[in-house]
């Protein structure tokens, strides 16, 4: 078996014990040996120690007092400490500042010693496995980041572009002077956007801490109803918000769940309703926003409300993304908030959340 | 509808979304001209060279973000430094399909950003930002 180089630097004033160190261990480990902490210092310095092992009892620098100078500068390799007698005291002060891992009292045993170098190397390997790890995520992470980052752009710039032809085919009449193929682009067109859309906002979510800005509910709904209510110009909104106090809240996720209850509202609405309605009432106190999501429209099966907020749920009739709800369910979780929903196919749906407020 | 005399900028890399945006304002007829820079280093030549003969100046600007060489907040850093006289009578708005969330807080922090319109444009939209500024705008 290849087993790896163990690099054991082992410091202590008395030559006698240096070398009986070495002769002990020499076939096992690669050795260094320093006859003061001062000689020690060097050897870490230039070699890639794996373990140190420091006698406690030295002049000029104990073992301890030399742990305790190089816990910043080389905190990488294991520290053993050796002593001859037991002083409760040097055990103590290694122990909360030197970052020691064994204590192990002289004369030592050959045996116990060994065991305890090839445990402490096990945890020096794991240490450094650990760190070449956390580099790695951190680097898978960047990636995605940008990946992210150019998924909103690069993907979705050419599909806003097909968009905006399709826009100055209406402008210019020509809509319908190809049968239906330009209808038939711009739903296409448009379930392609609502996919990038969702998904870079369920990756957002799952991702970004909590911001704390903020909120004022009045400029933040009226944004939305503007926004969703432009493509449907049948249904009225009744906004009632009732804000007399700071919001403090994530605004990326805020935005997110009322942006996502308040385009459910309106796309799911009976078709031959006169008046297709969606109230929209928020409170907001010192401690929480209480939003109430309310519409007419065509109701959740009772079977389906326990789903509706799971992955990739969707109803036979409809044509959702099933991510919806379901994003709505995280960013909430994530802010700690709640929702509950009640609807019957009679009245419509009405989602209640609550969002603590941060201030 | 605003009267159409004044001139508007567009800075854009890219020339589908030029043809687009340009072929759109000139269908709602908000402005008498439309002035296009494919990149942000040829917007900042352009009002440059420009400063001494103010009537060949924008009154309106529409802004990408993402722009190779120079995005659209390092056009920003340059162009903050104009003189008062002509930022004072010249609106910037970013054009963008960005959704990313820095981006939008970014844009939304500058003083000198009227509004972050998203791609694509629709002429109601533009129409509104530009009554709203129109005593501003002088058009």
């Amino acid at each position: 078996m290849n087993n790896p180089t163990v690099r054991v630097l082992y410091i202590d004033d008395e030559e006698n014990n240096l070398q009986a160190f070495r002769a002990s261990f020499r076939r096992q480990y690669e050795i260094y040996t320093a006859i003061s902490a001062a000689e020690g210092l060097k050897i870490l310095q230039n070699i890639d120690i794996h373990v140190i092992l420091a006698d406690q009892k030295m002049p000029n620098t104990t073992g301890v007092e030399f742990f305790k100078s190089i816990v910043d500068t080389i905190p990488d390799p294991i520290r053993i400490l050796l002593t001859g007698y037991t002083d409760i005291e040097a055990l103590a002060d290694a122990i909360n500042h030197g970052d020691i891992y064994r204590y192990i009292t002289k004369p030592w045993n050959d045996l116990e010693l060994h065991n305890s170098i090839k445990n402490a190397y096990d945890a020096y390997k794991a240490k450094i496995d650990l760190r070449n790890k956390i580099t790695e995520l951190e680097k898978t992470n960047d990636e995605l980041n940008r990946f992210i980052y150019s998924i909103s752009h690069e993907l979705r710039a050419p599909l806003v572009s097909v968009i905006g032809i399709i826009n100055l085919v209406k402008m210019e009449g020509l809509y319908d002077s190809s049968g239906e193929y330009w209808g038939l682009i711009e739903t296409c067109s448009n379930k392609l956007d609502y996919y990038i859309q969702k998904t870079l906002q369920y990756y957002k979510n799952t991702k970004d801490i909590p911001d704390h800005s903020e909120i004022d509910f009045n400029k933040l709904v009226g944004e939305l109803v503007d926004l969703h209510g432009f493509s449907d110009k049948e249904t009225s909104f009744n906004v009632n918000i009732n804000q007399t106090t700071k919001f403090v809240g994530d605004a990326f996720r805020i935005e997110v769940i009322l942006s996502n209850l308040i385009s459910n509202a309106i796309k799911y609405q009976k078709t031959n309703e006169l008046n297709k309605t969606v109230n929209i009432e928020i409170d907001v106190n010192d401690f929480e926003a209480r939003v109430n999501i309310n519409d007419n429209g065509l109701g959740i099966l009772k079977e389906h409300l326990e789903k509706i907020f799971m992955q990739f749920f969707k109803s036979k009739m409809h044509h959702g993304s099933g991510l919806g709800l379901f994003i709505v369910k995280e960013a909430l979780t994530k802010i700690n908030g709640t929702i509950n929903v009640s609807s019957n196919i009679e009245d419509g749906t009405t989602f209640k959340i609550t969002i603590p407020n941060a201030k | 509808m605003p009267n159409k005399t004044g001139k508007v900028l567009l800075i854009d890399d890219n020339d589908i979304d030029l043809k687009i945006n340009s072929k759109v304002i000139k269908l709602s007829n908000f402005f008498e001209e439309i002035i296009i820079c494919q990149s942000g280093k040829e917007g900042i030549e352009y009002i440059t060279k420009n400063l001494d003969t103010p009537e060949l100046l924008p009154d309106f600007i529409l802004l990408d973000i993402q722009m190779p060489e120079m995005d659209g907040f390092e056009f920003l850093e340059i162009y903050k430094n104009f003189p008062r006289t002509f930022l004072d009578n010249c609106k910037l708005a970013i054009l963008s399909s960005t959704l990313d969330f820095g981006d939008i807080k970014k844009a939304e922090a500058n003083p000198l950003v009227i509004k972050l319109l998203k791609k694509p444009l629709y002429p109601n939209e533009l129409q509104e930002l530009l009554n709203k500024h129109s005593t501003l705008l002088g058009i």
